[in-house]
Formats: C-alpha cells, structure tokens, sequence
C-alpha cells in the first residue's frame, strides 16, 4: 500500500465505514466474468491473431497477441479495481467536478492532432496511449449527475424565490414549479457532450452516455413526465431518422433481413447468425469455432459474443448471460442497500450503463436489435475500455464498503 | 478534503420510497427484462433454426470436391472391352475466388485518410484475371471473349471452362496454378471419357454417353446397356470434404472427411464381338449388293438360353461421336440437303434430325414388323402339338383360298398352285393355302392361346431400354365373326406386326424343345475387385409346345433349307435350318401410295439342325426394283427372302458356327465334296498312296508308269474338294507347265467336275444346295475359260437352281383384313 495504514482509532466513522469490507458476491462475479472474458478471447482471436489478419493490428503472428495484451490491461484492471474500491466514494462528489470538465477537455482534444481516427470516425485519442474518451465521458456524466442529483432533495426544501412582478420572474416560477429549471444545468451539459460526440461521430457513446444519465436522472425523483416527453421526442427522431434517411434505411432494412445486401452491411450480421445458429444447443466446444477462420469479422471485438454461442452453445451463452443478469442485479441489490442517496445513484448509473452495453451487444450480435458498435464488457478486446470498466467496478465496491452490516442478533 | 460534509440521510420518505421504487424498476428492467428477447433469440438461432443455419456454416466453411468413380468396363462374351472409361479432366473457373485473390483490406487500396481506392483495388482484381484469361487463350487455345464475359461474373464460383482435358494439359495447368497460386480459383475436376474401340460394333446395343438436363454435368448412358446399368456402371461418385478457412483456404487443423467413390461394376455380355461384327458386315453387303432402301436388321441369339449373341440395325452410328452421321446413304441424303437448302436451313437440321434419328434407332429391338413366312413354322408347330395335324397329313393348294366373311380369295405365291402336298412339302413350297388350311383347322382361339404363349401379345422382358411393341388383335376381335380372314392370314404371318426380338424369340421355341426363353444381353456383373455380383441364368418363361413337336419342326425347317424355298442358304457342312419369308409392309400402302410394293425380305435360320447352336434372323428392308414393280433388283436377283436374304444367312450362319468352333457334319453326298487337306503322298508306294487317298474321300488317276509317287497334283498340304481327283506322276512323267481352263457355264455339276478334271483342274462348287438335282447348272466360273493357269488349280463354280423360288405372300389384297392399331 502506498499510503500509511493509520489505526483504526484514529479515523473518522467514514473512514471507518470505508474499511468495511466489500460485496464479495459483486466481486466474484466481476472477477469471474474478466477470467471467462479472457479466455473467450483467447479461442476468438487466436485464429485472428495467427493470420495476422486483422488491418491495423500487427500480431506478428503470435496466437496469443490478443490475450498477452489484453491480460496485462486486465491485471491493471483489476488492482486499479481494488485501489479505487478503497477510495472513500464520498471523494467521488468532489472530484465529480474536474471529472466532467476533464472529460470535455478530452472529448474536445480529439480534433486536435492528437486524435486517431479509422473507419472514417475520431474516437481515439493518443496520449502515450490510444483510448476512447468517451468511455471517460461516460463515468463523468453518471459521476457528476449523481454527486448534484443526491443534493435534489435538500435544494428542493429552499426553493428560489422568484419575483412575480416580472414575466421572466413569472414565467421562472412556472418553469420551477413543473421542474423544468431544475433539470437545465443536466440538459445543457448532456447537449454539450452529446455534441461532441456526435461529431466523431460516435453514435453508440451517444446511446449510453444517454442511458447513464437517464438512469441517474430516472431514480434520484425527476418527474417521470420529463421521461415521458424526452422519450416522445426521441422516438419521435428515430421515426424521422430511420424513414428519411437513406443511411438509416439501409441499416434498418439489413437488420430485418441481412441478406439484401450480403457482400456487404449484411455480411457481419449474417456470419455472426450462422456462428450462433450452428453452435446449437452445446456448442462445438470450447476452441472449436469455424467462424472465427476468417469468416466472422470483429470476432475479438464486438462479435465475441457470437464465438462464444458458436463454441459453448446455447448452455454456454445462457450461463454467460445468467452471470451478466447476476451482476447487474446485484449491483442494483447495493445500489439500494447503499449508505446514502450519492452511492445509490453513482451505482444506478454504473450498472444500467454496463448493463445497456451487455444488451445492445449481445442485441445487435443475436439481431435482436440493428448494428450498433458496442462492444461487450469484459469480454471484447480493448485494453483501455477493460481498465474503464473495471474502475467502474472499482467505484460499485467503494459504495459497497459502506453498506451497513446486517445487525447480528 | 479530510473533511467531508456530512450528508444527513434522506429523511425525505416519499423521496426515498421513489428511490427504491425506481431502482427496483430498474433492476427487473435491466437485469431481467432486457435479457429475454436475447435469449428468445438465441433459442431460436440456436435450437429452431439449427439445421438451417448448420447447413448455412457447412456451406461457406466446407469445399467438397467430387472424386469421380470409373465407369465399369462393358466386356462382350469373350473378355473383349466394347466400352471403357479413360481419366480425363475438366477445367473449373471460381470467378468468385479470383476476386478474391486480391485482399480487400490491404493496406495498398487504403489512402493516407484510410479510406477505401476503389479504382486500384478494381485495377488489382483486373490485373489477376488478365493474367488467367490470357494464359488460358495462349495454352489451352480458348476463346478470349468468352472467357472475359465468364470471369467477370463474380457471383459464380463454377464455371466450367473445360470438359475432357487429357493429363498432358492437365498437367499444364496445375503447373500454371501453383506457380500463380490461384488454388480455389482455377482448378482440375477428374472426369473420365468414354472410348468404344470397336467404334461402331454393337453401337446400338452398347449406346453412347451423353449429358442431359438431369445429369447436372456429367455424362450418362443415353441408350442400351449405357443406359440400362447406367446405376451399375457409373459407381458412386466420392467426395472429400475439408473446412476451409473465410479467405477460401484449406484449414491444417480443419476436420477432413473423404468419402470413397466406388467405382462402377463391369458388365460382361452375352454379345460376341466377332459375330456381331459378322451380323454388320453381312448386313452392309446385302444392302450394298440389292440397294437395300430402308436398312436392315440382324439377330443372333443361342436359342437354347435366350443368350443374344449379336443384334445388329442398318443404320448405325458410331458411340465414340454418335452426333456424326457415318451411314453412306445417310450422309449423301444430308450431303443433298446441305447443296439444296444450305447448312443453316431449317430443311437441312430436319434432314439431320431424320438421320441422326435413323441411325439411332435399334430396329431389331424397336421395329415392328410383319414377319411373313417366317411365322409358317410357328403355325405349324401350333397344329402339330394340338394333334390335329401329322407329318403324313397332305394338304391340296390351287392356287388360292376363299375365306367365309372376306370377298376375294387369298391367293398363294404360286398362283397356279402347289397341287398335293405333304406337310413338310407345304412349309418347303412356303404354301399360303395349306397354311391357312392348318390354322382354319386349328380355330381362331386355338390360334390365339399359342399367340399369346409364343409372347405376341406382350415384350420379351430382354434388358434392354427401347423394346418396341407388338401390334396384335385383340382376342375378341381375333376370334369373332370378322376374324376368319385374319385368321387365315396370321398363319402366313401378314397382318400383325412384331418386333423382331420378339420373333426370334419365340421361334427359338419351337425348335428348343418348346422353351419360349428371356432374351437377355447382359451374362454377368462383377465389381471393382473382380467378384462376380451378378450372373444371368436363363429364364424360362413357358412351355410353348412340347419337345417332340419342335423335333417335328426342326425336321421341317432342316428340308425347307435341304430341298426346299431356303436352299439358298444351304452351306455343306453346317446343317443349317431355316425358313425364308418376304413379308409385304402392308401399311405402306397408303392413300398417297396405294400400290407401295415395298417388301422386307427375311431368313430366319439356325445350325446345326438337330442341336441348335445359333439362331439367326436376317432381314433387309425393301431392297430396290429395277422398275416399278418389277421382282427383280438391278443385278438380276428376284425379290424374295429365299433369293436375297438366304445366301447371306447361309454365308452368317456358317460363319458363326466356324467363329463357334462347332464341328462340321457332313452327309455321305455332302462328304465327297467337302473340302479336305490333302495328305502327302509322293514318295510313297502308289498302293499306299491309294490308301491314304480313299481315306480322305478322294480319287486318283495316274499318268506314267512305275510304283513310287513322284510328283502329286495339288501338292500336299493344299486344302482341295472332297471328290476331287488327285493326278499322281509315276516315273519319268513331270506335269504340264501350264493348262488351258475348260468353259463349263449350262453343265452340270457332274459335267462340270469331269471336263475340269480332265484338264487337270479341281473343281469347288458353291450355290444351291442339291447338286444332283437336273435343273441345276453352273452359271458362274472364278477363272474365264481359255485362261492359262498351273495344274492342280482349284476353280470355283458356282450353281443354280433354274427354277426361280416364287416364295412371295405378295399379290394378295389384305386391305380389307382388319389391322391392329397401336
């Protein structure tokens, strides 16, 4: 430990309470699925990794190239976990602040020389290292909403007192009165970063920096009218999207039938479906996939999920599945047995956002859902994204600590 | 920072019952709900549509590549290959794989931006299919065009480009592949090529191989045995199949599985290539000898198993390029109707069509006809094993016969009438009248059981596709009121139709012993290691007469070739037995052509009389008049089966029992003139020489005087006619250099002999058979008089029977006889 272990005496009742132990079941469950996470990326991407055959990559042909990297991030990961599970989570609301602010300073950074772009998007950003700091973005917004929104309750015991001799004054009070003033500050910075993304563009980010914050913004009180009218106009702008313009048209049109246009949109969907569709009901064992010679492209990345259902069956994926939901519950089992309103929230943000990116992953593998490029926690091939993720663990087992012990009789 | 303000708990409860609320929404929504489609989805992916999508997964991830079976070996009886299957190669173009030869995401088609070129990466692709095309036109002489507009259709991954490449080229191109790498988009498939190397020998019987629209590709038996044991000789086709990897490559940890071909069974047939090649040429040269306008055909069969031995139709077509026309007659009618109509004309591909069907047509397995008097000896036969008939019974012919129910009466051949004849005299004159006398006799119902026994009314059940049908009344029709004509005229075998296996079929019956046999083709199977997995046994399909009737008959038929219409046919030696027939094709005459005349002149013969070792039927097809209506052809003979086809299935039929091995009988009178091979006797004493020369049947007379042989004409070892005399030099005395050949046309035979003799010659007769018989004389001579030759010369004269054979059912107007109709 870096830091001087003072004694127990000598530290205040947070302190204490930080020292409780952690949830060993949400540990275990996170721990579980990196180890299975790993090994299903080493049988995905062996063939990959051998061929050399992924553009952009150079493995020299090491079969394990995707593991040995992945399992060093995975590592770090897992002490970066555990050094944050330590952290008091009360320091999160303060640091919730720069956070944000260093987040769109990234976001921002990646129109300057030190962005990366492929695939005709700018996502990445090289600072020694390449990652996506959307995914930075993401734990901001959640950190920062749930830090402002704990305090909810005690602004709404001192409202602002409008003057009503001015129409601003009247029109002010109206807008305090159904909760709309409330709510700007949360609007105006999710625009911004919205914004942002959108000019990578980064349309998934988009959909989960969304969904973190609507979690958040959905159990801290806000009127679920405001959630009413936000998803009226949202629905209301996909129906525009998807029918009048040609792009989303086409991506519509391929996830329905795959077929139409099999040399190209549709050869990802359709290979991920034959990967699944042939693994049956047991698999063809672990390692045993076809698909992963060169047929299904991105098999390291978000199609892993498909290696997976191909290699294990419908048992195997079903079992995978059955740990994500494990987790996810027990994760909003601690965001309601949390010590205060900030953990609740800071949990409530975390987990729907883990567990947004297990569905839109697993969605858009199986076809439930049209091609978005999330990839699927733990699993896919990404360092930076796993260390991320683990963090975020990191902060869940933080607010766990702090869960009162049942009273022992 | 140490400090942290402390946050009271919310004691705000509706707030934090929300809170609760909202995060248990959360928690089902997000841990639970969202989940269910997913899994819904995967159970359908996964256990509903498994099959197909394992199917899909096998498709792009196996390459199956056929391994060709060979084609089992078509053996004739004697261990002869008439068919057999040689490698060869075809020559497939996956355009889809030459695409994708070239890597999409290399990093030569990304610009700085990492943006996709499309015009180097179309550059590329061109570039690789440049080099394919123009290796393809320059080696294996393909048209360039044709492979341009093939390559460029990327969606197709088999294009055949090549069907029969021998090794020699097929070599060049898997040097060309793997020099180029193009493993998956250029690739040799192992085929095998059909050689017949008797070309047209048996081509009917054995068919020809051809793709049609089920065979996706392949070639497959089109006709006969090619097609019959189509399942038996193509084998099994195998396949390897190995998973391939998504850039097309074969995996080296990939799951392999190789499936054998099993190679096709070998046939082995009754057929002997020797006497089908005798049955061709026989035919050939009677069609070539009386312009023979509508081909023929021939059968030999063992009448004792029902073995087919030899089948044979003019015209024929060669299986090795069966699209080609090589029948004589048949390519000058084309050659006319290239010159008339030109080569593109519609005529012309009509005329073609008409050959190419010609030529294709096995006539003595499809083609019904009228057998004419060749049926006699079945009627016969039917009368005898019923008992109301006798070899001692006479039956009187004046000429023609009045038939209750038909207006005019049915007239004999002979129209004067054969006056008072024996049975056996009947079926020797070929006598319509005793014929019908026998079959009115025997009575319509009578008649029709033994038609039905003898086979008429259904097939044979050889195996061979095409069996045409024969064409009988039926029996209500046969045997009521209106029937008495066809009655009457069934028993000389005009007014019915049947195909001539069926024919020979049942005739073999009644000189077998009264064993109506299954024809069959095909003697045995053996598979690829030599085992035999099938043999043919003769069948037996019924008794038809019992055996003492055949002996009857045989006795008949042997007479009817002995002194009778079939004399021309006699071979001495061979015992052949027969019965000529020149059947009218009745339904020629028609509206357009009333007095159609066309005749099919036919022997069906077998030898040795009292064991048959082959039975023969030989018939030609309307050969030419000289004139309209006249009974000669152009050479002079006249039209009948007994002077046209009878010589020649004299000729076959002693050929075949030669090729059989079966040893020649000779009767006491045939015996002295049986050829011998004459013994050594110079040097020796003249008694022991006399010995040695009686022995063989052979006379003598001497020239000088002295004891010992000095000199023998012929000299031994030289094959000469039984009879003949040898002139033995005693002494001093030397033969002539040379002697002058006596002319001996009008004389007869015994004339003939003596005035050859005398001139030092020996004299080998040939023609009709009953050489004491006054009417016959010599006509021909193989060397002109006032010829010098060296004594001892053996000439060939040939004899005759003056009296023209009348053996025709012609002239008699059966139109109002009811025919059957298909």
């Amino acid at each position: 430990m870096a830091f001087r272990r003072r004694a127990r005496r000598d530290l205040t009742t947070e302190q204490q309470l930080a020292r409780g132990p952690m949830d060993l079941i949400f540990l275990a469950l996170v721990v579980l699925l990196t180890v299975i996470g790993l090994i299903m990326l080493l049988s995905a991407s062996f063939a990959i990794a051998m061929y050399d055959s992924y553009p952009g990559i150079d493995t020299g042909g090491n079969p394990y190239y995707y593991l040995i990297h992945q399992g060093g991030f995975a590592l770090a990961g897992v002490i970066i976990m555990y050094v944050i599970s330590r952290v008091d989570y009360q320091y999160f609301r303060l640091l919730s602040v720069p956070a944000l602010i260093g987040s769109v300073v990234l976001l921002l950074l990646i129109f300057t020389p030190l962005g990366r772009s492929a695939n005709g998007a700018r996502r990445w950003l090289w600072l020694g290292f390449t990652f996506q700091p959307s995914e930075i973005a993401k734990v901001a917004v959640i950190m920062f909403f749930a830090a402002r929104l704990s305090k909810r309750s005690d602004e709404l015991k001192a409202p602002r007192k409008w003057s009503r001799r001015t129409l601003t004054g009247r029109i002010g009070a109206a807008l305090d009165r159904i909760g709309f003033l409330e709510l700007v500050p949360y609007g105006l910075i999710m625009l911004g970063i919205l914004f942002l993304l959108y000019k990578e563009p980064h349309m998934s980010a988009m959909i989960l920096v969304l969904v973190g914050a609507a979690s958040v913004l959905l159990v801290s009180g806000v009127s679920l009218g405001w959630f009413a009218a936000a998803g009226t106009l949202v629905g209301a702008a996909l129906w525009f999207i998807i029918t009048q313009t040609a792009y989303m048209t086409k991506r519509i049109n391929v996830w329905l039938d795959p077929t139409v246009d099999l040399q190209g949109d549709g050869f990802q969907p359709w290979q991920s479906r034959i990967a699944i569709g042939s693994g049956g009901l047991l698999g063809k064992g672990l390692g045993n996939s076809i698909q992963k010679y060169q047929f299904l492209p991105e098999m390291q990345n978000d199609c892993i999920f498909a290696i997976i259902c191909e290699e294990l069956g419908l048992i195997g994926a079903c079992v995978i599945i059955a740990l994500f939901m494990l987790l996810i519950i027990r994760g909003y089992w601690l965001a309601i047995h949390a010590r205060d309103r900030f953990g609740t929230l800071l949990i409530v943000g975390i987990i729907t956002l883990l567990a947004a990116q297990v569905f839109f992953n697993i969605g858009v593998v199986t076809g439930v859902i049209p091609t978005t490029g999330i990839s699927l926690p733990f699993f896919s091939y990404g360092g930076t994204a796993l260390v991320i993720q683990l963090a975020e663990m990191g902060i869940v087992l933080s607010v766990s600590r702090q869960i009162a012990a049942p009273k022992v009789e | 920072m140490d400090r942290v303000e402390r946050r009271p708990r919310g004691d705000h409860g509706k707030s934090n019952r929300s809170l609760l609320r909202r995060t248990i929404f959360l928690m089902v929504v997000m841990g639970v709900l969202v989940f269910i489609p997913l899994v819904a989805q995967l159970v359908r992916l996964q256990i509903v549509q498994y099959d197909e999508w394992k199917q899909r997964a096998a498709n792009q991830q196996t390459r199956s590549v056929a391994i060709a079976a060979n084609r089992g070996t078509i053996y004739d009886s004697q261990g002869r290959a008439m068919a057999m299957s040689a490698t060869v190669y075809q020559l497939i173009l996956s355009p889809r794989d030459v695409t994708a030869l070239v890597n999409k995401d290399s990093k030569e088609f990304k610009d700085a931006e990492g943006n996709f070129d499309q015009a180097a990466y179309d550059a590329a692709v061109q570039a690789k299919r440049a080099v394919i095309v123009d290796w393809l036109a320059d080696n294996l002489g393909m048209d360039e065009e044709n492979l341009w507009t093939r390559i460029e259709n990327t969606k197709s991954a088999y294009e055949r480009l090549a069907t029969e490449l021998e090794e020699e080229q097929a070599e060049q191109v898997r040097q060309f592949v793997s020099e180029k790498k193009l493993a998956n988009s250029l690739y040799l498939v192992d085929s095998s090529k059909r050689y017949y190397p008797f070309s047209s020998v048996g081509s009917h019987i054995l068919g020809y191989m051809s793709e049609n629209q089920y065979s996706e590709g392949r070639k497959v038996g089109a006709m006969g045995i090619e097609a019959v044991y189509e399942d038996a000789l193509s084998g099994e086709l195998g396949r390897q199949v190995y998973s391939k990897n998504g850039s097309g490559h074969e995996m080296m940890s990939g799951y392999e599985m190789y499936f054998d071909a099993e190679n096709g069974y070998d046939l082995t047939l009754t057929i002997d290539e020797r006497i089908q090649s005798l049955l061709e040429q026989t035919l050939a040269e009677g069609i070539e000898t009386y312009d023979v306008q509508a081909g023929g055909f021939a059968v030999a069969i063992d009448p004792q198993t029902g073995a087919v031995l030899g089948m044979a139709s003019s015209p024929e077509f060669d299986p090795n390029n069966y699209a080609a026309v090589v029948d004589e007659d048949l390519l000058n009618g084309l050659t006319s109707a290239a010159e008339q109509y030109g080569e593109d004309s519609e005529e012309y591909s009509a005329a073609y069509k008409a050959a190419f069907d010609a030529q294709m047509r096995n006539k003595a397995l499809s083609d019904a006809y009228e057998p004419g008097s060749t049926f006699k000896p079945l009627t016969v036969a039917m009368a005898l094993e019923e008992g109301i008939i006798s070899l001692d019974d006479t039956f009187y012919c004046g000429g023609s016969l009045k038939i209750e129910g038909y207006p005019l009466p049915i007239r004999c051949h002979d129209h004067n009438g054969h006056g008072e004849q024996t049975l056996t005299q009947a079926v020797a004159n070929s006598c319509n009248v005793a014929l019908m006398q026998i079959a009115l006799k025997l009575g319509a119902e009578k008649f029709y059981d033994y038609l039905e026994d003898y086979g008429y009314r259904g097939t044979t059940g050889i195996d061979l596709a095409g069996e045409g049908t024969n064409i009988t009344l039926d029996r209500a029709s046969f045997t009521g009121p209106y029937g008495q004509s066809s009655l009457a005229v069934y028993s000389f075998g005009q007014t019915f139709k049947t195909t001539p296996i069926q024919h020979i079929t049942a005739f073999a019956s009644v000189i077998n012993g009264g064993h109506l046999m299954e024809p069959y083709v095909v003697q045995s199977i053996r598979d690829d290691e030599g085992s035999t997995v099938y043999y043919h046994e003769p069948v037996e399909v019924r008794q038809t007469v019992s055996q003492s009737t055949s002996d009857t008959v045989r006795g008949i038929l042997e007479y009817v070739v002995n002194k009778g219409s079939g004399h021309n046919a006699y071979q001495a030696g061979y015992r052949i037995a027969g019965k000529t027939g020149t059947s009218e094709k009745i339904d020629m005459r028609t509206p357009e052509d009333p007095d159609n005349d066309d005749v099919i002149c036919s022997f069906m013969g077998y030898a040795p009389a009292d064991d048959p070792k082959v039975l023969v039927l030989l018939a030609y097809d309307t050969p030419k008049r000289s004139a309209p209506h006249s009974n000669y052809t152009a050479d002079g003979t006249y039209i009948s089966g007994g002077n046209i086809t009878a010589p020649m299935a004299g000729k076959l039929i002693a050929g075949i029992l030669d090729y059989m091995g079966v040893e020649k009988q000779y009767s006491a009178e045939e015996l002295s003139s049986a050829d011998v091979t004459l013994r050594q006797v110079t040097g020796y004493e003249l008694t022991v020489a006399m010995g040695r020369l009686q022995g063989q049947g052979l006379g003598f007379r001497t020239v000088g005087t002295g004891q010992t042989v000095v000199k023998q004409v012929p000299s031994a070892g030289v094959s000469v006619p039984g009879g003949s005399t040898i002139v033995l030099y005693l002494g001093d005395e030397a033969p002539p250099e040379q002697v002058e050949v006596p002319g001996v046309a009008g004389l007869s035979p015994a004339e003939a002999k003596t005035k050859l003799e005398d001139a030092g010659l020996l004299m080998r007769v040939s023609g009709a058979a009953d050489y004491t018989d006054s009417s016959v004389k010599a006509i021909t001579q193989s060397i002109e008089a006032g010829t010098a030759v060296s004594p001892g010369t053996i000439i060939n004269v040939q004899f005759a029977n003056s009296v023209v054979d009348y053996n025709v059912e012609n002239n008699n107007d059966t139109s109002g006889i009811p025919t059957p109709t298909e």
